[in-house]
């Protein structure tokens, strides 16, 4: 190849090494199991932080845009598919069948963590709402909601889908008769559960109004003590159902939520509190939750607070021991100086064919050298220099 | 085995790092991770050797030298790196080298090896 500027070439460069990789690799994946929807998703990544990082320029572009579109497509998917994959466990219909299988596979490989990831916004925006589950249930104008989880999904045979917005917040509007997703709002199970039933209930006489309906987070269940188990455990929770008894859908799913929540021992007092309290069949609760009707839910209350007091106090005594440290790093001579100059942006890595030095004078024989100059990558096979000391 | 020298470049650090966001969502496993990224250094180093054809030349002054596990590394400050049609000035650069004679020593974890000529070896 001629004398080529090596800024120029470094796209091609850079994507044929990245192909080269790829492809590599992709036996590697195989062979521990590992999909090749990961394998696209590690491309992306690749890809993605090359053109953020603009030490390239832009190749890729127009793939690059639709990956990411597909990418997202493929995250709010994944959710869905958790929720339906527990739906179907419950309620297979041929129309959710059919849903899932378009959906990729990585659903099976990342749901929970996505979930994840979205709790702490979620619980904050929980929080931050402040709506009470019965105030969800007036918004709704539900009609005295009778009908069970399980049959709304049933008689309609439509699945919940659960999508992450961007923001990280996610809302539940289900549409009666298509089955198309819902955004469900990931939050702690509990909280999913009533959001998905109160949703459902109405749906369940094809209302329309019902449509546009978008759910907020309800407080239902306490986000402190419940946080990840999100969809999955709103999911089982929808599955139990159908051992219960008709009731209140809010009451019958939150109920439900709080023994995944038992089970898994993350049970927050409150949530239990709320859920009992909303037990009363036949009647829609509009005043609001934290009923304390039962003794435990209060003691549970009690414990939980004093929880919280001792890490606060465990925290002070830490705090007291740090600040009496800096007292004593201030005698140190500053080593700072040496670590600044070895802690350059601009970098070239590279090989040595032969470094030579005169006196004060160096030249510097180099090959084979990737440069990030002023934040542009740079390549060169052979680069001469010369410097004085 | 290929030198891991390249991992700290812009290619390799995004890939390290998707690859790290993967490990977090247990999507693959650390060792497979691994296995990207000696892959990546097979990679990485065929294509410097055999897809770039370009020469840079590069003068200024050498402020700290340290030869140390047959690695050179050089900070040099005010240098002009020039290629036939592209003037670059940076004020301070640092250039990591690892010997390019023998390919044999893997990463720079090479202490015991017999290198050839003594050369000024200052570890600070």
């Amino acid at each position: 190849m001629a004398n080529v500027r090596g800024a120029v070439h470094k796209p091609k460069l850079y994507k044929s090494v990245i192909e080269d990789v790829i492809n590599e690799v992709r036996e590697l994946f195989l062979d521990e199991g590992v999909d090749e929807q990961v394998l696209l998703e590690l491309k992306t990544l690749w890809e993605n932080k090359l053109l953020q990082s603009k030490a390239v320029e832009g190749f890729h572009t127009e793939e690059q845009a639709a990956l990411q579109a597909a990418a997202q497509q493929q995250q709010q998917q994944q959710q869905q598919v958790q929720v339906q994959q527990v739906q179907q466990v419950q309620h297979v219909t041929q129309q959710a069948q059919a849903q899932q299988v378009i959906l990729p596979p990585q659903q099976q490989q990342a749901p929970q963590q996505q979930v994840i990831v979205q709790d702490p916004k979620i619980l904050q925006h929980m929080n931050a709402t402040g709506m009470s589950a019965a105030a969800t249930a007036a918004t709704l104008a539900l009609p005295t909601g009778v009908t069970p989880y399980q049959q709304l999904i049933t008689s309609q045979g439509q699945i919940l889908q659960v999508v992450r917005a961007a923001n990280g917040a996610q809302y539940i509007i289900q549409q009666p008769q298509q089955q198309i997703l819902l955004q469900q709002q990931m939050q702690p199970g509990g909280v999913q559960a009533p959001v998905i039933q109160q949703v459902l209930a109405p749906l369940q006489g094809g209302i329309p109004q019902q449509a546009g309906v978008i759910i907020q987070p309800q407080q239902i269940v306490l986000a402190s003590g419940n946080k990840v188990q999100g969809s999955t455990q709103v999911m089982q929770a929808m599955a139990q159902q159908q051992q219960q008894q008709p009731a209140q859908a809010a009451a019958a799913q939150v109920q439900q939520v709080q023994q995944l929540q038992q089970a898994q021992g993350a049970a927050a007092p409150q949530a239990q509190q709320q859920a009992q309290a909303q037990q009363p069949p036949m009647m829609l609760q509009v005043d609001g939750a934290g009923d304390t009707s039962s003794e435990e839910d209060e003691d549970e209350e009690e414990e939980y607070d004093e929880d919280e007091e001792e890490e606060k106090d465990k925290d002070g005594g830490e705090d007291g021991q740090v600040e009496e440290e800096p007292l004593n790093s201030g005698d140190d001579v500053s080593d700072e100086e040496d670590q600044e100059l070895f802690d350059t942006e601009n970098v070239v890595v590279c090989q040595y064919d032969k470094i030579h030095r005169s006196k004060n004078k160096w030249k510097f024989h180099l090959k084979d050298g990737i440069m990030n100059l002023n934040g542009k990558d740079y390549v060169f096979s052979k680069a001469i220099g010369d410097a004085e000391w | 085995m290929a030198y891991q020298l390249y991992r700290n470049t812009t290619l390799g650090n995004s890939l390290q790092e998707s690859l790290d966001e993967l490990i977090q969502t247990q999507q693959i496993t650390p060792q497979l991770a691994l296995q990207v990224l000696l892959q990546f250094d097979k990679a990485i180093n065929t294509a410097l050797a055999n897809r770039v054809r370009n020469r840079v030349n590069f003068r200024g002054s050498l402020n700290t030298y340290r030869f140390c596990d047959n690695v050179w590394t050089f900070v040099l400050n005010d240098v002009e790196f020039r290629e036939v049609t592209d003037l670059v000035k940076v004020d301070k650069v640092k250039i990591v080298a690892c010997d390019g004679k023998s390919e044999s020593t893997q990463n720079k974890s090479d202490k015991w090896s017999v290198t050839q000529t003594p050369q000024i070896s200052v570890c600070l």
